[in-house]
């Protein structure tokens, strides 16, 4: 886990600790290696039987009060937050679908990062496992719970087009600004990051592409076996199959750490001392949780009014929907994301920003899209993995070039520069398209 | 000439100024060997002391003062590939006597196929004068002048499919036959090792050539999905954007080019400074090679104009599709001696420059010129846009994946290039029975 989601932990300190300028840099360089160490020695079961115990975490007991202060009011990013209620407000007074769609989305943003450091917070108490898990379930809680609710209203042509949005926003946006800014950092060298884990990772992007290709190839040659349904049993079935396979990834990233970080032992024996107040949550394990499904529910109403606004934000913006699904909705949904990873990258920890893009992506295409075919299988929505023609080839080409991108094993601003700039390609592709037949949603 | 755009460069495509040398050394076989030799270190030096711009200075190019006939005599005479140079007014001859477009194509075919060559010893000669950023842009746009000049005129008289035809001809030649034939002869020549490359920039120009891929297919898709907003207008204005944006791309990568080369050269620099000075002064003045270029350029527009008129006329005369002529016929000829000069670099284990040659070149194509068409178009109020039609969208998708996979691993060998060449026949193979499904494409 430490590879895909070691962000949320850092992530959320680092946006923590931007409250206080002036603590900024050493707590920055702190809260780094209290993270590498927390992963380290979370990883590392051996090792945690002599080292876990010296860093059980001291439950604060904090009032409801302080509470409250350390989760709303310790972060400048959170001044968003009161858009939430603001447009709940303007969705009952004014028609206007547009301002209703724009509050929302800035009302979400703050809230993306809270949850990652809830996250971050209640992974403290459970064991690496579970915590590893937590990461990697509430990673992109925020776009499932979207996509949720659109299945719920039947809109699913919008679930399929947010979830396809987040995974190019991640893999080329994301991407290619940490490249680019650590590359201008950097300039004078190409910085490296782990190539193993890279081909792992553009493996199981390909995997997921060849998922979601073969329903629509199927579908586009009209070579069902019975038509209509023979798509929609394959995509269940690849759905679980992909399921499977992510649960397998989470097993093999787990157990593979404990070989993969002892070069982070040294550092993390040098900084036990000096970190050991860093490991402490801020918020005790009930606290956590309390928060967390506050949180939880706070995103759901939200997204509520959110998928309600679409369609009429498309109208009255005179924007196609597949633009505002596609490359409006994951650019606001993955602020936060993205912050991290060009913090990560201007400090030359390339393998994290890979971590937060790639891992996030493989957590869309693998985990979010074919967990939203099995609830809409359950619901009885007829949400398949078919995404049409435009949008596959797309993904295709995307998952290629970026797969080409991290054979190498190392960057430049030059490939960050073309990343962004197929990013920029695609956004336009998708400006200018719509979907050809009527019933779109 | 392409090749002459990495030589300033200093990267992979010395090769320019080494070919035009190498070429004049054919003349005379008995200097041919000390000639080669020799001509192994100056480029590097040129490109090296280029680059630097601090000893620019301590070799100001001696102008040497030409009469019109010595002039005359260098540029034209010298070079015996020149003796083609009379197929063009043959050609001309040919088109106002008799009436047979096949003949008039053929002659016109091989009456540019000298000018190629020197065009890019004029580039050449002009880098001399101008700065390496100068003269590295130069290369970088003169590099496949007859091909930019053959669509803008193509593009003049609206045909705008032999234009799209063209290009993708010539990216795709440059891809396998030209990068193959180098990896077959330099893997025959060192048959007992494998030739390496750097990886690094294999890797940032197979980069590009993708970008160039997704630039042409999402129009392409959009097109074929029918699910434009405005039907026919919204292709149409991606193209344009995309084109933009690729210009943008090709300019930062030149400048990505041009600000990581310093550090590859500073060894060879210090070995080579004193042993070549004389073979860095030009031949001729700086007015002179501004002067032949433009003739040279005119020379070319000129017999390019009839050559496009001529394209339909052959293909009904010969009975070919004319996709093939456009993708097949036209670019082989153009890049000839491009193609020669790989094949030679290859055979001298300096497998970088061939790179250089065939990749930049695609790049180069993919990356300018066609949006530089897309863009002329938009000027001159022409349609052109980047939807190259399903059938050669595929197949360059398919090369690029296939040229970027060989590529990947830094090393090279004759089966390597044999499988190349070979794909390229079948490409070759497949235009040969196709043609375009609807007549309204001219």
């Amino acid at each position: 886990m430490s590879c895909c989601k070691v962000p949320v932990l850092i992530e959320a300190q680092v946006e923590m600790v931007s409250a206080n300028e002036l603590e900024n840099k050493s707590l920055f360089r702190q809260e780094e290696d209290a993270a590498q160490t927390k992963e380290a020695s979370l990883m590392e079961q051996g090792s945690l039987s002599t080292s876990f115990p010296q860093h059980t975490p001291k439950a604060p007991k904090n009032s409801v009060l302080n509470s409250i202060k350390i989760v709303i009011f310790c972060n400048k990013l959170n001044l968003l937050l009161p858009f939430g209620p603001l447009a709940i407000l303007v969705h009952y007074m004014i028609d206007s679908k547009g301002w209703v769609f724009l509050l929302t989305l800035v009302g979400i943003t703050p809230l993306a990062e809270r949850l990652g450091y809830a996250t971050e917070q209640l992974a403290c108490y459970t064991g690496p496992t579970v915590g590893g898990l937590l990461n990697a379930t509430f990673g992109n809680v925020t776009e499932l719970i979207i996509s949720i609710f659109a299945l719920k209203n039947g809109m699913i042509r919008v679930v399929q087009l947010t979830l396809l949005g987040s995974i190019l926003s991640n893999m080329l946006l994301v991407l290619g600004c940490a490249f680019f800014c650590g590359g201008l950092v950097f300039y004078q060298k190409d910085q490296v990051f782990d190539k193993g884990i890279a081909t792992v990772n553009s493996g199981l992007l390909l995997m997921a592409v060849m998922g979601i290709l073969f329903p629509a190839v199927l579908h586009y040659t009209h070579s069902e076996v019975h038509a209509g349904s023979s798509e929609l049993a394959l995509s269940r079935f690849s759905s679980c199959i992909m399921l499977i396979a992510y649960a397998a990834y989470l097993f093999f990233q787990l157990k593979s750490q404990s070989n993969s970080y002892s070069p982070l032992d040294e550092e993390s024996n040098q900084n036990e001392e000096t970190s050991a107040e860093d490991e402490d949550p801020e918020i005790s394990k009930w606290e956590a949780i309390i928060w967390l499904s506050i949180l939880t529910a706070w995103v759901s109403l939200l997204s509520g009014y959110l998928v309600d606004a679409i369609e009429g934000a498309s109208v009255s913006w005179n924007i196609p929907i597949a633009f505002i699904s596609t490359i409006l909705l994951p650019i606001v949904g993955n602020a936060a994301e993205h912050a991290g990873a060009i913090m990560f990258a201007m400090k030359d920890k390339l393998d994290l920003s890979l971590g937060v893009a790639i891992g996030s992506s493989i957590q869309i295409s693998m985990f979010a899209v074919p967990f939203c075919v099995v609830i809409g299988w359950m619901m009885g929505q007829q949400m398949d993995l078919n995404f049409q023609l435009f949008e596959t080839a797309m993904l295709f080409i995307t998952v290629i070039v970026v797969a080409f991108f991290l054979q190498e094993g190392s960057s430049n601003y030059f490939k960050g520069l073309m990343l962004i700039l197929c990013y920029l390609i695609v956004a336009a592709s998708f400006f200018v398209h719509e979907d050809p037949h009527q019933d779109g949603i | 000439m392409f090749s002459n755009f990495f030589k300033s460069m200093g990267w992979c495509k010395v090769p320019g100024f080494m070919q035009a040398h190498v070429e004049l050394g054919f003349v005379n076989e008995v200097e041919l060997k000390c000639l080669l030799e020799q001509e192994t270190y100056s480029p590097q030096t040129k490109a090296a002391s280029l680059m630097e711009q601090g000893a620019l200075r301590e070799r100001r190019a001696k102008a040497p003062r030409n009469s019109v006939v010595q002039s005359f005599k260098i540029v034209i005479l010298s070079n015996k590939l020149n003796l083609l140079l009379f197929f063009g007014p043959l050609a001309i001859l040919v088109h106002y006597v008799t009436d047979n477009k096949g003949w008039f194509f053929l002659l016109s075919l091989v009456g540019i196929t000298p000018l190629a060559e020197r065009l890019g010893y004029a580039t050449e000669q002009l880098a001399c004068y101008t700065g390496s950023t100068v003269g590295g842009l130069l290369n970088a746009t003169f590099g496949n002048v007859i091909e930019l000049i053959i669509s803008i005129i193509a593009l003049k008289n609206g045909m705008i499919r032999v234009v799209q035809l063209t290009l993708l001809g010539s990216i795709l030649s440059n891809m396998l036959l030209v990068l193959g034939c180098a990896f077959f002869c330099g893997g025959l020549v060192f048959s007992r090792k494998d030739q390496v490359f750097d990886k690094g920039n294999a890797v940032v120009s197979s980069g590009m050539l993708l970008m160039a891929v997704m630039g042409l297919l999402f129009p392409t898709v959009l097109h074929y999905t029918h699910s434009e907003v405005h039907a026919g207008s919204s292709e149409l204005a991606l193209s344009r954007f995309i084109s933009c944006i690729m210009l943008v791309t090709y300019a930062a990568y030149l400048f990505f080019q041009l600000k990581s080369q310093p550090s590859f050269y500073t060894e060879e620099t210090k070995q080579n400074k004193e042993m070549s000075e004389d073979d860095e002064d030009p031949e001729i003045s700086k007015w002179e090679a501004i002067i032949w270029l433009s003739i040279l350029t005119a020379w070319v527009s000129i017999l390019s104009g009839y050559l496009v008129d001529a394209i339909e006329g052959a293909s009904v005369s010969w009975k070919i599709p004319i996709s093939f002529i456009s993708v097949i016929l036209l670019p082989i000829v153009e890049n000839a001696a491009e193609h020669a000069g790989a094949i030679m670099f290859a055979m001298k284990d300096k497998l970088d420059l061939s790179l250089g040659v065939a990749i930049g070149s695609s790049i180069q194509i993919s990356m300018f010129a066609v949006p530089f068409c897309v863009m002329i178009g938009w000027m001159m109020g022409v349609q052109m846009d980047l939807n190259f039609q399903l059938f050669e969208t595929a197949t360059l998708f398919t090369t690029v994946i296939v040229v970027a996979f060989f590529l990947q691993e830094g090393t090279s060998n004759y089966f390597k290039g044999l499988m190349l060449i070979l794909c390229y026949l079948v490409v070759a193979a497949s235009f040969f029975v196709h043609e375009d499904p609807h007549q309204g494409w001219c």
